[in-house]
């Protein structure tokens, strides 16, 4: 692991000692790894692995209980401008009254201050974007015409228009169509390629040692990180997926009981 | 008309009226795009026992100073019910309805014990407590326009200065926190806005029907826009038009000694319009909805009769069928296929054989049921998706039970 990270420059994402608590649960527990630049990095780990809680709480969503982590060498608060985060598409209204070019300009909010509008350069920006993911012809439509796919699509386009150099991906392939599966692929192959490090949380363990160079596998305990050949093997694979952590879930939820004084 | 805008008498009520609807239709929007409709309704009721309590204080201080005692009273007790249902909701984990409930007929029911206190000792103060009940636009004075003016103008900066941040926070918390946009402040300034929209609204609506006049714009102004600018723009001028509508309706509906209150005139008029957009809003109103369908439905007849002749069949065409047939250039005047009418004949038994292949061989299914499935596809299937099944199905040639497919587009054979 110390080999190849040395070979590929300098750490960029260091996460030490991390762990989230959801009352007395423990979400993620004493976390430490780190990811050199230029990557395309896979997060996965089972359904309640804590995969989610590990982006939110690097970005300041969650408060973590403990641990912390560095952008760059910097707080998330200082590197903000240089990491891009993708939620994960369930987790907003697509009702919303908003056209998927709105929804990609959002990308240079960051930016604006009170009263301030977007530019003409903005808006050009925001249509390359748009292009980039093949989604220029539906700029002006709302939001919630579009399917899955596409929308999926906009939230890539606003991370795109974010210009960084660190993109947090949650779960960017769940419940799209293979089309667009392909070509983001295609696209992160292309961003990784002008040095951008790609993190994604993903749950289709076939497409692994397609997709990623490097791994973290999490079940609430850090499992392991590194290049997928030296860390993808069946034993890891076995220790992510396997029922090793339930006792502690078990346990956990006794503790949270006991908490909430329900029982 | 313009005399409501002139006349020292109806000008305080029209324009007072308009002003407030125009600021709860604002903030209403946000309200309504976060699923939180039912706030409006908790806090208007939970304003009542501040007015009531202030028209106690107010009775002391100077006249001019009476309506902003008011205004502060309902304004404080309303901000004491939101902070009431946010207790209720995060430390004693109550159900966000069961909160914004039991907060609304709580302090609601304290108000009117007050109120009632006063009927007998104080019959002024019970008076005026009651106008703020269903709302009392009459005895509006050119005082409550200015203060009602400011609080709008106040809204609008608001909401113009904060309108990207304002849609992030509102669309997508997370990631506008990511870009550091203080969401947290957004809200507690939102939240108050709310607030101030209903105790300015419940001088003319009244705490009954307070919740109402933010929704019914909000709602209506919903199904006409595709982003938030036009929203907050269209619901503005729907609010705008009903203070204006109700207001001048319930001064000259009436005839004899029959009144037309004008919270409740004003109220009707917004439900009305949200009535009307619901019917014949472009993309979502009922009668569009209809239309697409029985076009939908004509399509279909259409292509079915076209599909008979292919097959050789006798047809009776309706009338209007027939018609459009013709002017389409698919059938010429003996009733014989056009060869661009053949085509779309073929396409349509072709879409309909390669979906029952397609169920047959993939799904399961056994070749005599799958012919209704396909009877409804065959009009739906798009080119996309008939390349995808030729594909997949290896650009068969014939169909499950033993018909010929009729060849594709030439893009399909490649």
């Amino acid at each position: 692991m110390s080999m190849s990270s040395s070979k590929n420059g300098n750490s960029i994402f260091n996460v030490e000692e991390l762990t989230v608590n959801y009352d007395k649960t423990a979400v993620l527990w004493d976390v430490t790894f780190s990811i050199p630049g230029g990557q395309l990095v896979g997060l996965i780990g089972p359904n309640g692995a804590g995969k989610s809680t590990l982006l939110k709480a690097s970005i300041g969503l969650v408060r973590p209980l403990s641990g912390s982590v560095q952008f760059f060498g910097q707080s998330f608060e200082r590197a903000r401008s240089r990491v891009a985060y993708v939620p994960q598409r369930s987790s907003v209204d697509w009702d919303f009254p908003i056209t998927a070019l709105d929804l990609v300009l959002m990308g240079r909010y960051g930016s604006l201050g009170l009263f301030k509008w977007v530019s003409q350069k903005d808006r050009e920006a925001a249509k390359k974007a748009l292009d980039m993911v093949e989604m220029l012809p539906f700029a002006q439509r709302q939001i919630s015409e579009l399917s899955g796919g596409q929308q999926q699509r906009l939230f890539i386009a606003r991370a795109l228009l974010q210009e960084a150099d660190l993109y947090l991906m949650d779960e960017p392939f769940a419940g799209i169509d293979m089309a667009t599966e392909k070509m983001l692929v295609h696209l992160f192959r292309v961003l990784r390629g002008q040095g951008k490090t790609l993190l994604i949380v993903h749950h289709d363990l076939s497409a692994v040692q397609e997709y990623f160079d490097w791994l973290i596998m999490l079940n609430t305990c850090l499992i392991a990180c590194g290049p997928v050949k030296e860390v993808y093997f069946d034993q890891n694979i076995l220790r992510t997926y396997g029922r090793s952590t339930h006792l502690l879930d078990e346990a956990a939820r006794l503790a949270q009981d006991k908490v909430t004084g329900l029982k | 008309m313009i005399e409501f805008f002139t006349d020292p008498v109806l000008r305080a009520p029209t324009l007072g009226s308009m002003l407030m609807c125009l600021a709860s239709s604002l903030v209403g929007v946000i309200v309504f795009l976060r699923k939180r409709s039912l706030i409006g309704e908790t806090l208007s009721h939970a304003a009542y026992p501040g007015v009531v309590l202030s028209i106690g204080v107010a009775s002391l201080l100077p006249e001019e100073i009476f309506p902003i005692a008011v205004l502060a009273g309902a304004f404080a007790t309303s901000l004491l019910g939101l902070k009431t249902v946010d207790i209720l909701e995060r430390k004693f984990r109550v159900k966000s309805d069961a909160a914004l409930t039991f907060v609304l007929s709580f302090f609601f029911s304290i108000g009117i014990l007050v109120a009632s206190r006063f009927q007998t000792t104080h019959s002024l103060w019970y008076k005026q407590a009651e106008m703020f009940l269903f709302g009392q636009t009459a005895t509006m004075t050119d005082i409550h326009i200015v203060i009602y003016g400011i609080l709008a103008i106040f809204i609008i900066a608001f909401i113009v200065a904060t309108f990207r941040h304002l849609e992030a926070t509102n669309f997508d918390r997370s990631f506008a926190e990511t870009l550091g946009i203080r969401c947290q402040t957004i809200d507690h300034a939102s939240f108050l806005l709310l607030a101030l929209a209903i105790v300015i609204g419940i001088r003319s609506c009244g705490v009954v029907l307070m919740a109402g006049m933010l929704i019914a714009p909000a709602a209506s102004a919903r199904l006409f826009s595709k982003r938030l600018s036009h929203h907050f723009l269209l619901a503005a001028v729907f609010g705008l038009a009903a203070g204006f509508i109700g207001n001048f309706l319930s001064i000259r509906l009436p005839q004899g000694t029959y009144v037309l209150p004008t919270g409740p005139t004003i109220l009707l008029s917004a439900a009305l319009l949200c009535l009307l957009s619901l019917l014949f809003a472009p993309k979502q109103g009922l009668f569009s909805r209809l239309f697409r369908r029985l076009r939908f439905h004509h399509e279909c007849q259409m292509e079915n009769g076209l599909k008979a002749l292919w097959k050789g069949k006798k047809v009776e065409f309706p009338f209007l069928i027939y018609f459009h047939l013709r002017f389409r250039g698919l059938l010429d005047k003996h009733k014989i296929l056009t060869s661009e009418g053949r085509q779309r004949a073929e396409k349509i038994v072709r879409l309909h054989r390669l979906w029952e292949v397609y169920l047959v061989d993939y799904l399961g299914q056994r070749a005599e049921k799958v012919h209704r499935n396909a009877e409804e596809l065959e009009h739906l299937l798009t080119p996309d998706l008939e390349h995808a099944l030729t594909e997949l199905l290896h650009d068969p040639k014939l169909d499950p039970h033993h018909q010929p497919i009729p060849p594709g587009p030439p893009r399909t054979l490649l």
